[in-house]
């Protein structure tokens, strides 16, 4: 789409108007319509996140109203997921038109893997060339960032090192608009409003400290450590945020990443970062189900005032507010019986059958809601059918979902697009059906149509339970905060070493060489400390980041001297330490071997030809086989062990890695034994369960191993 | 700070600065996205965006055909109407233009209806003719010619002039017309004495209002028309329409201009010494009256502040008088005289919170109230806190006084008085940091309130004061009915 040239003869005139000698920079703003993110799955293996309604009203027109009502002029949509839906939709929209306050542009950026790569893609393009707004295309907010803007100028003028403004929302302590999971810290020096440090906090944390460069107390006789923030992504950036994120190839987070990174590098490059910190207004991210569910009561509840249903930000919306709070656009059809309570959006030509009650929820256009039904918290998507008595609460139902009579919908299901569920069904709270799957492909990933599971439908019903997939490295969402707690503590009890939620593993495997130290909240830390907590952050990063990339190169089939290379690489960047390249390197062949073995391959097969040719990589990352004791080699089994546990026949996988690690010579029988005697490898009964079958081999007969030991090197010697 | 700009927030000054830099269509987008975001808000700057915007689309459109001209304004209109319903401001002006519109089309009709039998030197003639067709007279041509009022005079006749002058760059069409419509303001001042009195009682005694108040249009229109009619013999009315056309608009304009004066006018009739008077929330035209009448007496002013919505703009009336930053285009040269705080003319101005007006209302003695709409049985809808006010003052048989300019005055009867109240930030009334109170409490802050016509006792407007029960004639007189369903389809 090109960029419309009418416009921009328009916004000239308004400078001359305002008796301006020269033209200043249009102020351009930068939409991150991808999140990169699973948060919103199954929805939006369908469709992009900022195009799913809050309120009836896809979340990107929340967006783009923000930034017209900013005074934007030239708008840049980065979309790197589902971008033909995106560019349809911001087509036909009226943002397009000639009347739009401004032009807007989409990148695709399809090849991007997170914000950073995004970015990057963004620099190298170089259409952002003054000061811009980067924001998410999920940003609902009516917060006025004029004076946001001007400060961050003024700031520029001063200095050059003044790249950005954070602009924050306060919100007290408890807040159901502030994030659940990980809670922002962002430390700021009042007196210039620049953020000094920034961390994430875990609410689960029993001590919870900060790691404040010392240098920074020293030079700042003031300073606010505040969680009280909302962090809503608006951010005021000069161009020179882009060249930092190009610069620093590893960053993939804007905050974990863009944000740490600079402050830390602070004495390095001398560039501050600047907070402005709204009281007045609204401003939030949908980041997440929970947010979905807060934001979506705020706009309800007219919080975000004047972005209540009732103005109507699609041209062809007429809500209109009547008593408590009862949005209804035109043509709804309501039952003489039927009850419309409080808080309530009711789209155009719903209709609702008698004796119904439908109390603080969203419904889209054109549902048919039977009779007896009970709607209580539920956000219900144009096109969707719900029987009779049927009772849904607290759920989202996507479009053109259909649910059947006498259902029930408990709290926390999601119920994705065109799925069918039979009558008489209960779907579960932790339900989320869909009819697309995730085929993890080789280039990008693809949907592919999932059978049907009447288990979870019931009969002639149509879509199947989304199995959380172990290889996201996000935990997965929930609607309800509660639900979110009880994952969490499940996933806890059987990760002690297989978590593959970042945030969990990255605490556990850091709280041994921690605990040791007592230094309180926010106490000076020295310099490696500091480097400790950067290196807990980028573990995540770097785990998900090695094991995909070595895993890619090994479906390739690259050879395993450019394998271990770009390992190296990853690791020097992002200073991983040999403790998280063994998880990387272990994690990487497992899955390459459970996916031979999906393939049809036997365990063996499977084993010897990926273990075999890339001994290289198993050498480099275990370098103790020679001495008495093996701890390295003992990690690595661990960390194999813990990733077999869910795949197909582990066990059998875990017995012939043991054999091939053996027979190749790189791991000592000794460190087999270590390992099996380690009481780690038999912390849970999953655990146990695939080692049982390495257990038995190596407790008993050796012959056979010996023997196959010959096929290994044998295999070997012909690759 | 110049590269603060393009970051700059819209508002209504900037709307209206750049309402002549750009095409039509963006204007009136931007128009409907500002009254969504509530950043043209409140009943005079709707009707003045609404105004001006209608003049640019008048003078943009090719069209010499009236009907044509109906159907574009009232299409813009229903949108503009559709984006806010609540400021009702903005359908008012609409219809005020589209009966200026029919007005000026069926005088033309009737005009060329004579012309083929009669020589166009006949006005009156055909004036009289055009009276059956017009149920009322657009008041923009009787406001305009204030001539009921002396003391409006002086304005007018300032204000003539320079509207004319300005159609300039907008109407292209009319400019060989220019000499005639300054000539106009003359002649027709010279006519005026002679009608003044007619007309003044038209508004007072509204049944002889259609043949009575017919002259004045009937009046200042020949001497525009026949003129071109002249020239060009054949076709020419059409050209004429738009001309007129637009310059009812300008008078629309004027109107909205001197609607405080004019209201103003009456203080002294209804403000007596020694008297204590309350009000609500910071209205200019209140502010207005008042100082009108603190010119020559001395009374007492108690003022509810109107929190949460208003209270910073009352207290900023209060203090530092009532000078409205979005305001700033009207005529800066009077602006320390009129705009001047009640406090340093010598009266004396009590602030009280909204929850004290009934354990006052017994020592007061008038109650005076702006409206954000008066509707057509008499009932109003003021900020928040005007229904407490007015039944307080039922409770203590305290006359309430409303002062609204015509341009507030809307046909559209009440049936559902819930949906035009319109709910703002509850923010406002608990912060929205307080995370577990918003979170569990329903908080609701309604902007406006809606007041029975039985407990307001008069209405001021610009054109003197009615009882309630009399709006529906100035509503007659006002608006077309055919108009006033803006949102039902087109009756050809």
């Amino acid at each position: 789409m090109p960029p419309k040239s009418g416009k921009k003869g328009g916004g000239a005139d308004k400078g001359k108007n305002s008796g301006e000698e020269e033209r200043p920079d249009p102020l351009q703003a930068l939409v991150l319509a991808d999140s990169f993110e699973p948060k919103f799955e199954p929805f939006t293996l369908e469709k992009p996140r900022c195009l799913l309604p809050l309120a009836n009203t896809p979340l990107i027109e929340y967006t783009l109203e923000f930034l017209a009502n900013a005074g934007v002029e030239e708008v840049f949509i980065c979309s790197g997921n589902h971008t033909e839906q995106v560019e349809e939709y911001v087509a036909s929209s009226k943002w397009t038109r000639d009347t739009s306050p401004f032009s807007v542009e989409i990148v695709r950026s399809s090849a991007s893997n997170s914000i950073g790569d995004a970015m990057r893609d963004m620099d190298q393009k170089g259409m952002l060339t003054g000061d811009f707004v980067c924001v998410y295309g999920d940003v609902v907010a009516s917060v006025g960032i004029e004076n946001a803007i001007r400060a961050h100028k003024q700031r520029r003028e001063k200095s050059k090192n003044a790249i950005m403004t954070m602009v924050l929302r306060e919100a007290g302590d408890q807040h159901r608009t502030k994030a659940h999971g990980t809670r922002p810290v962002f430390v700021v020096d009042p007196t210039k409003d620049r953020c000094l440090h920034y961390e994430q906090m875990r609410p689960g944390q029993t001590h919870p400290r900060l790691n404040i460069d010392g240098e920074i107390l020293a030079d700042c006789p003031e300073l606010e450590v505040r969680a009280d923030l909302i962090d809503c992504g608006i951010d005021i950036c000069s161009p020179e945020v882009l060249s930092q994120w190009s610069d620093n190839f590893d960053w993939q987070q804007p905050r974990r990443g863009f944000l740490y990174g600079t402050l830390k590098d602070h004495e390095l490059n001398g560039m501050t970062i600047h907070t402005h910190v709204a009281t007045e207004g609204y401003a939030a991210r949908v980041k997440s189900l929970q947010m979905y569910d807060a934001v979506s009561k705020d706009v309800v509840g007219r919080w975000s005032y004047p972005l209540s249903p009732d103005a109507n930000l699609l041209r062809q919306q007429s809500y209109a507010v009547g008593k408590s709070g009862v949005y209804r656009e035109e043509g709804v059809v309501l039952a003489r019986s039927a009850v419309v309570k409080k808080k309530t959006v009711l789209g155009k030509a719903t209709s609702i059958g008698d004796g119904s009650v439908v109390t603080n929820s969203v419904i889209g256009r054109r549902c048919v809601i039977g009779r007896r039904v009970k709607i209580d918290g539920a956000y219900i998507w144009d096109d969707a059918r719900i029987g009779d008595d049927t009772v849904i609460e607290r759920a989202v139902v996507a479009n053109e979902a259909s649910i059947g009579k006498n259902c029930k919908v408990s709290p926390g299901a999601l119920v994705s697009f065109g799925t069918v569920i039979a009558n008489d069904t209960t779907v579960q709270g932790t339900g989320r059906i869909t009819r697309f799957k995730r085929k993890r492909g080789y280039e990008h990933d693809e949907l592919v149509r999932g059978a049907a599971d009447p288990k979870v439908v019931g009969k002639g019903g149509e879509g199947f339970n989304q199995e959380p997939d172990s290889d996201d490295e996000e935990d997965f969402e929930t609607l309800i905060p509660q639900l979110k707690l009880r994952d969490d503590d499940d996933a806890a009890s059987i990760s002690t070493l297989n978590s593959e939620d970042e945030d969990d593993s990255d605490f556990e495997t850091d709280s041994q060489p921690r605990s040791h130290r007592t230094e309180s909240f926010g106490s000076i830390n020295s310099e490696e400390s500091a480097g400790e907590a950067e290196a807990r952050r980028s573990a995540a990063d770097f785990h998900h980041e090695a094991a995909g990339s070595i895993f890619d190169s090994l479906q390739r089939g690259d050879s395993p001297d450019s394998i271990q290379l770009e390992l190296k690489a990853l690791t020097l960047s992002s200073n991983a330490d040999g403790k998280q390249v063994r998880r990387a390197v272990g994690v990487a062949l497992m899955k390459r071997i459970a996916s031979l073995v999906e393939s049809g391959a036997t365990p063996q097969k499977a084993v010897s030809q990926t273990i075999g040719p890339n001994r290289l990589l198993v050498e480099r990352a275990v370098l103790d086989r020679d001495q008495e004791d093996n701890p390295e080699s003992v990690e690595f089994l661990l960390y194999v062990q813990a990733d077999l546990v869910h795949r197909p026949q582990g066990g059998k996988v875990l017995l012939y890695v043991c054999n091939a690690l053996v027979s190749l010579e790189l791991f000592e029988s000794e460190a087999l034994e270590q390992w099996l005697e380690d009481e780690r490898s038999g912390a849970n009964p999953e655990l146990v369960e695939v080692k049982r079958e390495t257990e038995e081999i190596m407790g008993g007969d050796s012959e056979e191993e010996s023997s196959e030991e010959e096929d290994d090197s044998n295999d070997d010697d012909d690759e | 700070m110049p590269s603060v700009v393009p970051g700059q927030a819209p508002s209504l000054s900037t709307f209206l600065k750049t309402l002549k830099s750009k095409d039509i269509e963006t204007s009136i987008e931007l128009f409907i996205s500002l009254l969504q975001r509530r950043q043209i808000r409140n009943s005079r700057p709707c009707a003045l965006a609404t105004t001006q915007l209608l003049l640019r689309v008048v003078a943009g459109e090719r069209t010499r055909d009236a009907q044509a001209l109906i159907t574009r304004i009232r299409n813009v209109g229903r949108r503009l109407v559709a984006a806010q319903p609540g400021e009702m401001a903005v359908g008012n002006i609409v219809r005020r233009v589209l009966g200026v519109i029919r007005e000026v089309a069926e005088e033309d009709q009737d005009q060329s209806a004579t012309s083929d039998t009669s020589t166009p030197t006949s006005p009156s003639q055909s004036a009289s003719k055009a009276t059956p067709h017009r149920p009322g007279i657009s008041s923009t041509i009787s406001s305009f010619s204030p001539l009921h009022h002396g003391g409006a005079l002086p304005h007018d006749m300032h204000a003539r002039p320079m509207s004319s002058g300005d159609i300039t760059p907008l109407a292209q069409d009319s400019a060989e017309q220019r000499p005639q419509l300054g000539a106009t303001s003359p002649s027709y001042a010279g006519q005026g004495p002679t009608q003044v009195t007619s007309l003044f009682g038209l508004f007072h005694t509204p049944q002889g209002a259609s043949p009575a108040g017919t002259p004045p249009p009937g009046t200042q229109s020949p001497v525009g028309k026949p003129a071109p009619r002249q020239k060009d013999a054949a076709a020419d009315s059409k050209l004429d329409i738009k001309a007129e056309v637009i310059d009812g608009i300008k008078e629309l304009l004027d109107e909205l201009e001197v609607v405080d004066s004019q209201i103003a006018e009456s203080a002294l009739d209804h403000i007596h010494s020694n008297e204590i008077i309350l009000t609500h929330t910071s209205s200019q035209t209140v502010q207005k009256f008042l100082a009108t009448a603190a010119r020559k007496r001395k009374f007492t002013v108690v003022h509810a502040e109107a929190y949460p919505n208003d209270h910073l703009a009352t207290h900023a009336t209060i203090v530092n008088g009532n000078r409205k930053a979005d305001d700033s285009d009207s005529n800066p040269s009077d602006a320390d005289e009129r705009w001047k705080p009640l406090t340093s003319m010598g009266i004396t101005v009590i602030l009280i919170p909204d929850s004290a007006v009934f354990a006052l209302m017994s020592r007061i003695n008038k109650v005076i109230l702006a409206p954000h709409t008066v509707l057509a049985n008499g009932s109003l809808i003021a900020a928040a806190g005007a229904a407490t006010i007015a039944r307080a003052a039922r409770a203590h048989r305290v006359p309430v006084v409303v002062l609204s300019g015509i341009y507030k005055l809307s046909p559209v009867y009440p049936f559902d008085t819930d949906e035009l109240i319109e709910f703002g930030d509850p923010g406002k009334v608990v912060p929205f940091e307080d995370g577990e109170f918003m979170d569990a409490v329903d908080v609701v802050n309604p902007i406006f309130d809606h007041v029975e016509a039985d407990l307001v006792d008069l209405y001021i407007t610009n054109l003197g004061a009615h009882a309630p029960s009399y709006l529906y004639r100035i509503v007659a007189d006002h608006y077309r009915t055919e108009d006033v369903d803006l949102l039902a389809k087109e009756v050809v």
